[in-house]
């Protein structure tokens, strides 16, 4: 499965405070028409610094946010193209740090009810369940509730929450944030083994040396807008640099002086 | 709407509720503890507080008299056969008795002194000292004891009797109500409050926990990760909400039932309770179960809509509090003894709650007022439905962006052109028109008669125009505005005619088997403002004007939307029985709603309401013909003025079967050619 945006635009209103004091709405893109392909098995980084646009473009994209306008499908293994809402979002897994999960349930709960929004048979989902719980090593806690487990059992958790509908196409807005060196390498390792099993994966961190060990190509956004795409080697060739982390330093630095010229 | 999805939301939401320790404290302790605590409480101590003041000894003081002792003697004569004790202060030289009051040394005491020549007594107290008014109280009825017995000395002393002279007359209290109503009014006057306020804690306690708290605890977002479309989360969190709502309000009623009934025996009151007959609460208690549930939906959505808005648990009890004090002050209505369920005050929110609750218990209450008071709370119901629907799809809301601009109804440089309504379109127009024709068109009635009518029907017809105007619907579609086939006005008329007769079968039917549903307040309304009104009058305010505007609405605009959203027989049968619904009343809701089907089947068939418009008239027209010359009719027609035979009403139904079956032919004959969907 791979996902094809084009032109997606998103606006919010903000109060500005003028030169003579008087607040004012403002009306301000934060996703600046922006295309986005990312392909089957790919993994795709979207960087840039914070409030770029990075977690609105990833809303989009997942239909959790409606596109202030331009377009969000996803075209199947067969070339068909999905363009139903509510049937993309069945198409993806989406993780954030945002994406919390019910306390008082416990996962496997959580994954039965999922499963049963997602329209799955008992048999199926059960089994299902069984396997993500095995793949996972759940075992130990997944009766338990939610609000007892671990920092990096509810990271786990929260995963198998997006496995449970076998989704072409993961959406991880910032995964590993605030995650010990343990919890992450296991998400990291985890998104590499999807995409070896052909999935697409989109891919938002501020952890440059995750994003160039892990992406095979990368998306620069700043201010709503992409101002680099390109694989990190790339992107490191076009700088001059030697790392991800410089790299990513230049390219804002020079969207910052375009911005300044153009004003 | 997909109801397997909402039902596993639903399941979801009440799991995560009756986990939560809170909720189980507000719903199940709170009721089952805290009601036997007050009311054990409150009976522990006002029975201490009668020991205490009834054993306690008070001090009495003495000022200005020249021999108190006369008035000790009475004071220990009279308090002979009661709990309390009396200290005598005598006065001493230099002693100040009111110095004495002040500092708490004595309750109270007595000034002598002389008025007309009689002996003139004061009592000196302070009435902000609680024992100093009980012991001025007690003063007050031994000298009154004093001043009868001394009546009664002077008139023996003149050979009379006292008993004749003080009291030419006598009289006593004959209280009529039997002790159900006795009981019922008081149960009445208290429990709306308590239901209501407890229906609301109920309600607003998941309320938040489903909104601010989802998104408080970051779960929201997970939520909308899920193919499901935001109408049916808000559908799902709607019902656990009122199912919670209504738990809280029946473990409250079982609680203070119990704890009332637990007090009736133990007070002794038990030949009380044997008198009251349980089987004539029975109506009242389902009738009161139907309003609950539809309060309890009100009250979840309307908590629910306020909760929306905040981002965390404080900021939703900030919002919330207003809510709660102005339900509270309207659950209050039942205790004030002039309020009384009428047709204005049955269409206040939560008021009419109140008042239906108390006149239940009172014994009062009247079918056609309980019906409205449910069609409205079922009205105000589903605006609060459609507003909390609106609220929940608006993004700027559920990511906490408030700077976003809200929009409750989207303006109308937005919309597309050629729309075809939604439910929620229906729901708010219908609603508007509850609301605009109930108030407004009964006032206007009284005002001005018949022309009131006119402009009742004229006000369903504007609003439907302009509400089709403003989200830019579909005129063509949506109203059916296609030419009749002459072959179909006919199959029209025999049907209706057909229909016509089957109802009034059914009507008569339906007044045998229950005398009480024929009092119908509107028909004899109808019948005063008809007596010397001008025939082209009655036939353009209660025939012409109908059948236009209502067609309009029902058969135009409701069919129109229902028949894209729903299977075509849900559509015409929900249309019909929302046209008698409008019609507020139960006998009509029977001879209504099918004639409304028929006229819902004609115009999804032909796509033309000027069919039914044209039916609408004959029918309305016929009623009024048979009401204005009954003598004239049963003159010419001797048969109209006798009951009718076994023989009689075999025929009428043949007749009737047969005209609607053939008219229905000739409709159902007809090649479609435009389609609904």
């Amino acid at each position: 499965m791979r996902i094809e945006a084009r032109e997606l635009c998103k606006s919010f209103t903000r109060l500005v405070n003028d030169k003579d004091k008087k607040s004012r709405k403002e009306e301000f893109f934060a996703v600046d028409h922006v295309d986005i392909d990312a392909h089957e098995g790919e993994i795709l980084g979207v960087l840039g610094p914070n409030g770029a646009g990075k977690t609105t473009l990833l809303r989009m994209l997942g239909n959790l946010l409606e596109p202030g306008s331009g377009y969000v499908h996803i075209i199947d293994e067969q070339g068909e193209r999905i363009t139903d809402p509510i049937k993309i979002k069945s198409c993806i897994g989406y993780l954030s740090g945002n994406t919390r999960l019910y306390g008082r349930l416990s996962a496997r709960e959580l994954m039965h009810t999922i499963g049963e929004i997602y329209g799955m048979d008992d048999a199926s989902r059960e089994a299902r369940i069984d396997q993500i719980v095995d793949v996972l090593k759940m075992q130990e806690f997944v009766d338990n509730r939610i609000e007892r487990l671990s920092t990096g059992q509810t990271q786990r958790a929260n995963i198998a929450r997006c496995l449970v509908h076998s989704p072409g196409i993961y959406i991880f807005d910032e995964p590993t944030l605030g995650l010990d060196i343990l919890s992450s390498e296991a998400i990291v390792e985890f998104m590499k083994s999807e995409k070896t099993k052909g999935r697409t994966v989109l891919y938002s961190t501020h952890y440059m040396e995750e994003a160039q060990y892990l992406c095979d190509r990368v998306i620069m956004m700043y201010k709503g807008r992409i101002i680099a795409n390109d694989s990190p080697s790339g992107l490191m060739e076009m700088t001059g640099t030697d790392n991800l982390r410089d790299t990513f330093r230049a390219i804002i630095n020079e969207g910052e002086t375009e911005e300044k010229e153009d004003a | 709407m997909r109801k397997k999805i909402i039902f596993s939301l639903y399941k979801k939401e009440m799991l995560d509720i009756l986990r939560d320790k809170k909720t189980i404290l507000m719903m199940i302790v709170v009721p089952l503890i805290l009601y036997p605590l007050i009311f054990a409480g409150s009976m522990f101590l006002a029975s201490s507080m009668l020991t205490a003041s009834t054993s306690k000894s008070y001090r009495i003081g003495f000022e200005n008299f020249a021999d108190e002792q006369t008035m000790i003697d009475a004071f220990d004569k009279y308090k002979d056969g009661h709990d309390y004790t009396f200290v005598y202060y005598r006065p001493g030289t230099d002693e100040d008795e009111e110095e004495k009051l002040r500092n708490g040394d004595i309750d109270a005491y007595l000034i002598e002194s002389v008025s007309d020549n009689k002996p003139y007594y004061q009592i000196a107290y302070m009435a902000s000292k609680t024992d100093s008014q009980t012991a001025s109280g007690m003063i007050k009825d031994i000298l009154q004891d004093i001043q009868n017995e001394k009546t009664d000395a002077a008139l023996k002393a003149e050979g009379l009797d006292p008993d004749a002279v003080l009291k030419p007359i006598s009289y006593t209290y004959l209280n009529l109500a039997t002790d159900e109503e006795n009981a019922g009014y008081l149960v009445g006057m208290v429990v709306p409050f308590l239901l209501i306020t407890s229906i609301l804690m109920g309600a607003l306690y998941p309320a938040i926990d489903a909104t601010a708290g989802e998104k408080e605890r970051g779960t929201l977002e997970t939520l909308l990760t899920l193919p499901v479309k935001n109408l049916e989360l808000i559908v799902a969190k709607f019902f656990a909400t009122s199912t919670v709502a209504v738990g809280a309000a029946f473990l409250n009623i079982l609680s203070m039932s119990l704890m009332a009934g637990y007090m009736l025996v133990s007070a002794g009151s038990v030949d009380a309770t044997a008198d009251l007959e349980l089987s004539s609460f029975i109506p009242a208690v389902i009738i009161t179960f139907l309003c609950v549930l539809t309060f309890a939906m009100f009250a979840s959505a309307v908590c629910l809509s306020a909760c929306i808005f905040a981002r965390s648990f404080k900021e939703a009890q900030n919002y919330t509090t207003p809510v709660m004090l102005v339900f509270m002050v309207c659950g209050m209505a039942g205790m004030i003894p002039q309020l009384t369920l009428n047709s204005v005050t049955a269409l206040i929110p939560v008021v009419n709650i109140s008042l239906l609750i108390t006149e239940i218990f009172s014994f009062r209450f009247e079918i056609s007022r309980i019906a409205m008071v449910l069609i409205s709370n079922l009205a105000y119901t589903a605006v609060a439905v459609v507003i909390m629907g609106r609220l929940f799809s608006s993004e700027s809301i559920l990511f906490g962006d408030a700077a976003g601009s809200l929009r409750l109804l989207e303006s109308r440089k937005h919309m597309k052109d050629k729309q075809i309504p939604g439910i929620g379109d229906v729901i708010m127009l219908f609603a508007m028109l509850l609301i605009v024709v109930l108030f407004g068109g009964g006032i206007l009635v009284l005002k001005m008669g018949l022309w009131g009518l006119v402009a009742e029907q004229a006000m369903i017809f504007g609003l439907t125009v302009f509400y089709a105007w403003y989200i830019k619907a579909d005129r063509t579609v949506v109203f059916h505005l296609h030419a009749p086939r002459v072959p179909a006005v006919i199959g029209g008329v025999l049907s209706w005619a057909g229909a016509y007769l089957l109802v009034q079968l059914l009507a008569n039917l339906v007044t045998v088997l229950f005398p009480g549903l024929a009092s119908n307040q509107n028909a004899q309304m109808l019948q005063e403002l008809w007596t010397d009104a001008p025939k082209w009058l009655m036939i353009l305010s209660s025939a012409l004007m109908p059948a236009i505007c209502e067609e309009w609405a029902f058969r135009g605009f409701m069919l129109g939307s229902f028949e894209f959203k729903f299977k075509p027989a849900v559509a015409i049968v929900l249309t019909g029985v929302f046209f008698a619904l409008f019609h507020m009343s139960l006998l009509q809701l029977i001879i209504i709603a099918p004639l409304g089907i028929l006229f819902s089947y004609i115009v999804w068939k032909e796509r033309s309401i000027f069919i039914t418009m044209i039916l609408h008239f004959l029918n309305n027209l016929t009623s009024l013909i048979l009401e204005e010359y009954q003598e004239e009719l049963t003159e010419i027609f001797p048969f109209l003025a006798g009951e009718l035979t076994a023989g009689g009403v075999v025929l009428l139904l043949v007749i009737g079967s047969v005209l609607l079956a053939a008219g229905l032919l000739i409709i159902h004959g007809k090649k479609k050619e435009v389609s609904a969907s």
